[in-house]
């Protein structure tokens, strides 16, 4: 009982945190639902920790609930992380697109050119 | 027959003058990219007689390349050849390189250091790395090349336009192969000189280019 009055704390914070991240405007919309969702479905997950108990037993695994929790947020973390990446990896490649367009529109005409330019 | 050499440097101010010099005594144009250097690889270009293009930030040798290739077809150019700015690469090397193209025999001809040239490579890079390259090169992209990361390639017109890279680093030379035997464009490999220095692609270079081209492939 007391792990999980602690762990809905943690969750209220960070809901706490996301509202108020929404009212200075630091987040898209999309961002906002997407981790007020998350919080949100932590917060059930743990308050339905004993069914979920019931439910893994039901369908065949070894561990208890809170386990299984973790191995699906774990996997949910590394998906997050590689969608980041390709994100990061898309941007890198419309920078290469604008640095190659500029090079292309004005060659080096003369060493005063790269002097004013830096 | 324009022939256009597209020559990527990152702080090359070194050799970059030595190697226009040469370069240019086989072809009717030098290139140079200056990919976001901090010495004076750029302004040593342009005194030499080059085209210089300058990337205000690195973005890598593909990009580079690219950025050259893609200026020497929109100013007319029949023949690219991609040769390095560190002086690896021998200039005398250029009419061997594109004679297939020019006698019409291949859109795209590779350089290798493996066929009958003279190339001092360490040990390590000739029995592990680049055989690890090759077999990756051939499982993965279906392309048999002795050398795949030989950055001395000769491209025709028409291949370049087809060969439409992404990759901005050194996966590129994987990548130029893959589209080559997507394009179903015809290749050849000729042997060429190449003197070692310190640096060149270690084994970790080698990951790094596998992740990048596993990433590409999820990028529209």
């Amino acid at each position: 009982m007391l792990q999980k009055v602690l762990a809905l704390i943690i969750i209220a914070f960070f809901l706490a945190k996301l509202l108020w991240q929404q009212h200075e405007r630091k987040l898209s919309w999309t961002e906002f639902f997407f981790w007020l969702l998350f919080w949100l479905l932590s917060a059930v997950a743990i308050l339905m920790l004993d069914d979920i108990d019931r439910l893994v037993a039901k369908l065949g695994f070894s561990g208890n609930g809170i386990e299984v929790l973790l191995y699906v947020g774990f996997a949910l973390l590394l998906y997050l992380m590689f969608r980041l990446r390709l994100k990061l990896e898309k941007i890198e490649h419309q920078l290469t697109t604008l640095v190659s367009a500029m090079a292309q529109q004005k060659p080096l005409e003369s060493s005063q050119d790269n002097k004013e330019d830096k | 027959m324009k022939i256009v050499c597209v020559i990527p440097a990152w702080n090359e101010a070194k050799t970059i003058v030595n190697v226009i010099q040469d370069v240019k005594k086989h072809v009717d144009e030098v290139i140079v990219v200056d990919d976001g250097s901090e010495d004076k690889t750029a302004n040593l270009a342009h005194s030499a007689g080059a085209t210089v293009l300058v990337h205000r930030l690195n973005r890598g040798q593909g990009a580079a390349l690219r950025t050259g290739t893609i200026y020497a077809l929109n100013h007319g150019a029949d023949i690219i050849v991609h040769f390095d700015a560190d002086g690896q690469f021998t200039a005398q090397d250029i009419p061997k390189v594109i004679a297939p193209i020019v006698q019409g025999e291949a859109d795209i001809v590779f350089g290798s250091r493996f066929l009958g040239a003279e190339h001092n490579m360490p040990p390590f890079k000739k029995r592990v790395v680049l055989p690890l390259a090759r077999l990756f090169n051939l499982v993965f992209l279906g392309v048999r090349v002795r050398d795949p990361q030989n950055g001395f390639r000769a491209l025709s017109a028409k291949a370049a336009r087809q060969l439409n890279w992404q990759q901005d680093r050194m996966a590129h030379c994987s990548e130029i192969l893959w589209l080559t035997r997507k394009a179903k464009l015809r290749y050849q490999e000729v042997g060429v000189k190449v003197k070692y220095n310190d640096f060149g692609q270690k084994m970790s270079g080698g990951w790094k280019i596998i992740g990048d081209l596993f990433l590409g492939r999820f990028l529209k």
